[in-house]
């Protein structure tokens, strides 16, 4: 009894009784920090984390692992990764400790070069399709007329043109493609979204008497659209930003899983593409397939949370208290 | 672009299963398609470079030949004909027909229809495909004795003529046209659209991804005692589009007969349905393909102009690592640009002895002291000269595993070396059309040397000068699309030309051979990589009696013009 009661309450009783009370307090103080801070954002801290974890996949892969085993014929064909054993009955090895391809390439390797190839053609394209965005959205908004005309024309038509489909065409023209050269194809497909959602805002900032003020004191157009008014779209732009990658990634893996694309650089869709057309699946080379899915969707689901985030941080209704 | 293929191949699956609902699947037999039959209305095999005008069925089924050579025996069997004569300098051949042979529509076949279309070959050029032409290079005239004797006069001596022509040696022979459907026709532009042939199945109907045919419960070859009607009341060709598709339907039975897969894949597939079968019962199931495979190159493009550059290619190239990654071990290493037949080992003997053989593994310093000496040098990953960095494209038809992976080592093996190498897939169509024989390539994968089977002229007697046309003008019957020419050309042909008229078994000829290999491997027009095996798996859920090593009435290739031969020999499962 003595026994049970010294072990159980001095120590368990003193702490149930502070314990919530300063958790609440915490947590309270922590919320409020957060309001007042927007940028301490949890999803956005978790989803730049996952994206960030990418690229460090791809400089560490870079650092310490044999860059040179993604060459086809490097390794031994279809190992599987360590602890499993393929249909040959060959059990995987440390050499390639997420197994091989169907060409012997070694996973490890394969992936931490087609990873951050693939984020590099979504951040690419998106930032020329943002900033031809940003240029066309402002110049229509604020110049308007004929020139607001033409822009907004233009934009709405090419927005209902599937992108997936000229693509196709194009590269299959093109044959062999680089990553620049495809994130700039897909570029031409990712600026209409952020110009007409730019040209919306700057058409009702337009009247906002700050820049009615600016105007008056007789200050240049391009002063007033980037100096006056967008550093009030910031949280905008950013936002718009990441669904402008995420849309690109998305295209760029439809393109590189139908085989198009570039063909000696890794990619994650590419990877996918030549683990189906050489029967991966019937075959279970699951790790072939499946880990390049897995990556992307690793890509995705941190593209998403810094969405949210972003969100959180632009609007503070969404920030719950 | 194999994602597309795939679903529309379970779509049209699904559309033929609906079509064909008066013929139970165990009544059907499905072969397996590997390219889009681009203009299924259009019948005339004489103006289709691809073949898919024949291998969608028409050649399987409909048209039939008039020999099929026998790869297991080497006899050559009578089909169409009965029979054949030739005179002693081996320039004119006599051959008989079969009485009783009848046209689905009811008319008589005859020597008519063969004087018919051979001659129809021969006065217009505008005819393209490759029996065609080959036909027009040999035959100086052709004249019908009676009804069922027709007599060949041939501008040389060429004992091989009814093998070559009308044999099916390689894939197709020169088929018979009904002389009532096609006279007053041009054979440019005919399309021919309500087919007939003389085979047991007629035309039922086609789409891009399928044709399907029918039995004929008429057929000659059953009405004279020639032959038994054909067990499967309808046969159907359909595309599958890759090798995961392939498989899956193998697997489900939805598929009796498919293109060749690698050797995984049928494990795969043998795991999934143990109905499945391949030539050989184990380990490498392929049978051996008589086309070995090979590096054409278009010797008129700069800097492959150069010998030089092609040999340092060659040095370059490791064809044990073809074996091992594209081909999972299942072929090996050519040792000259022979098949490896049995039947061609005094001719690949007499080439190695003259110290012509190729090597199985790689010389990359010899390689690149060629490709110094040709006036290269390397400036950090690649060779460059006057600014300009050392790079080729290497078209590849895109219809197999087994060729894109070979040229990805090709490619990496080239990168490695210093040669800014890079693979253009193409489609089966394209690649056969309007690549290969307008010469609209640097480099590519191909098997443009194949025919010998057990004599060398087959081979060799393709890459003379005669055959030589400017790049974007279609090269006849594919002979020398590597537009090889020159004073070594000159020697080659001048040996060839001596050769053409050899008979088999001519004890010169081995030393010939020998004598015209150093301007192949002084000059390599194309370079030889390694043999080809085909692992062709055949289901026998609803059919069996297909071709094996167990049962060898003819190899398993059932894109060929002697599918004729399995049709006869499926039965129903019990």
């Amino acid at each position: 009894m003595t026994d049970k009661s010294t072990d159980v309450t001095p120590p368990h009783a003193d702490g149930d009784l502070r314990a919530p009370a300063t958790r609440e307090e915490r947590r309270a103080a922590k919320r409020a920090r957060r309001f007042e801070n927007p940028w301490m954002n949890p999803k956005l801290y978790w989803g730049a984390g996952l994206l960030l974890g990418i690229v460090a996949l791809g400089l560490l892969g870079r650092l310490f692992w044999d860059m040179d085993s993604v060459f086809t014929g490097a390794n031994l064909l279809k190992l599987p990764p360590v602890g499993f054993e393929n249909l040959r009955g060959q059990a995987g090895t440390f050499a390639n400790p997420l197994g091989t391809d169907g060409a012997g390439r070694d996973m490890v390797a394969l992936l931490s070069l087609g990873a951050p190839n693939t984020l590099y053609v979504g951040l690419l394209a998106s930032l020329i399709g943002m900033s031809l965005g940003i240029a066309l959205g402002f110049t229509a908004g604020f110049v308007g007329g004929r020139v607001d005309d033409v822009i907004r024309v233009l934009s709405d038509v090419m927005i209902t043109i599937p992108p997936l489909l000229i693509l196709v065409v194009v590269q299959s023209v093109f044959g062999d493609v680089s990553l620049t050269l495809m994130a700039l194809l897909i570029a031409g497909f990712v600026w209409q979204s952020p110009t007409r959602l730019i040209r919306a805002q700057v058409l009702s900032m337009r009247e906002a008497g700050y820049v009615q003020m600016a105007r008056l004191s007789g200050a240049s157009t391009p002063h007033i659209m980037f100096r006056e008014m967008l550093p009030n779209l910031v949280p905008y732009l950013f936002g718009s930003f990441i669904a402008s990658v995420t849309t690109s990634i998305v295209t760029a893996v439809g393109l590189e899983v139908l085989g198009l694309g570039p063909q000696r650089v890794p990619t994650l869709g590419r990877t996918i593409y030549e683990a189906i057309d050489a029967g991966a699946l019937i075959q279970n080379l699951w790790w072939w397939w499946g880990l390049p899915t897995l990556l992307l969707i690793v890509m995705f689901l941190g593209l998403l949370l810094v969405n949210l985030g972003l969100d959180e941080v632009s609007n503070p209704r969404l920030r719950k208290l | 672009m194999r994602l597309l293929t795939m679903t529309g191949a379970a779509a049209a699956l699904m559309a033929t299963t609906a079509l064909a609902q008066d013929v139970a699947r165990e009544d059907t037999v499905i072969f397996d398609l590997d390219r889009t039959i681009s203009d299924p209305g259009n019948f005339n095999w004489f103006t289709d470079g691809t073949g898919v005008r024949r291998l969608q069925g028409a050649h399987q089924t409909m048209w039939e030949p008039l020999f099929i050579l026998n790869y297991g025996t080497g006899e050559l069997e009578p089909w169409l004909a009965s029979g054949s004569e030739q005179n002693e300098d081996a320039t004119e051949f006599t051959v008989t027909l079969r009485e009783g042979v009848t046209w689905s529509d009811g008319e008589t076949f005859d020597a008519d229809d063969v004087v018919f279309t051979v001659n129809m070959a021969l006065e217009n050029e505008e005819i393209t495909a490759r029996e065609a032409a080959t036909l027009r290079e040999q035959v100086a005239s052709v004249e019908k004795v009676d009804d069922l004797t027709v007599r060949f006069t041939l501008t040389d001596a060429n004992p091989r003529f009814l093998v070559e022509n009308f044999g099916v040696r390689i894939f197709g022979s020169f088929l018979i046209m009904p002389e009532h459907v096609w006279a007053g026709e041009d054979p440019a532009t005919f399309t021919f659209p309500e087919p007939i042939g003389t085979g047991p199945y007629t035309f039922e109907s086609a789409a891009t991804n399928r044709a399907i045919w029918t039995r004929n419960d008429d057929w000659w070859g059953a009405a004279t005692g020639f032959a038994d009607l054909p067990a499967p009341q309808r046969v159907i060709f359909l595309e599958t589009g890759g090798e995961e598709s392939r498989a899956q339907l193998m697997a489900a039975n939805e598929l009796d007969a498919a293109q060749s897969v690698g050797v995984g894949t049928f494990e795969a597939i043998r795991a999934q349905n143990p109905n499945v079968i391949a030539w050989y019962a184990d380990y490498p199931y392929a049978a051996a393909d008589p086309c070995a495979r090979q590096l054409e190159i278009n010797t008129t493009v700069a800097p492959w102009d150069d010998p030089r550059m092609r040999r340092a290619v060659a040095h370059i190239i490791d064809r044990n690592q073809i074996v091992n990654v594209a081909y999972e071990g299942t072929t090996e290493p050519s040792r000259t640009m022979f098949a490896q037949f049995g039947s061609m080992d005094p001719f690949i003997s007499a080439v190695e002895e003259a110290g012509y053989g190729l090597s199985p593994t790689a010389d990359v310093e010899a390689g690149q002291a060629l490709l110094e000496e040709a006036g290269w040098t390397r400036d950090g990953d690649y060779y460059a000269k006057d600014g300009e960095t050392l790079s080729v494209a290497i078209h590849v038809n895109s219809a197999s595993q087994e060729y894109v992976r070979t040229i990805d080592v090709i490619v990496e093996q080239l990168q490695r070396a210093g040669i800014d190498a890079r693979a253009v897939p193409v489609e089966n169509g394209v690649f056969w059309g309007e690549v290969l024989p307008f010469g609209a390539y640097e480099m590519s994968y191909s098997w443009l040397s194949c025919g010998s089977v057990n004599e060398p002229w087959a081979s060799m007697g393709r890459y003379t000068t005669d055959t030589v046309v400017p790049v974007g003008e279609r090269t006849p019957g594919f002979n020398n699309t590597a537009r090889w020419s020159g004073e070594g050309a000159e020697a080659y042909t001048a040996i060839m030309a001596d050769m053409e008229g050899r008979a088999l078994g001519d004890p010169e000829v081995p030393a010939m051979v020998a004598e015209a290999y150093q301007y192949l491997d002084a000059e390599m027009p194309f370079i030889p990589l390694v043999q080809a095996a085909k692992l062709v798996p055949f289901n026998t859920t609803y059919w069996t009696g297909w071709p094996t090593a167990d049962n060898e009435y003819n190899h398993p290739f059932h894109w060929w013009n002697h599918t004729h031969q399995i049709l006869q020999n499926l039965e129903k499962a019990e």
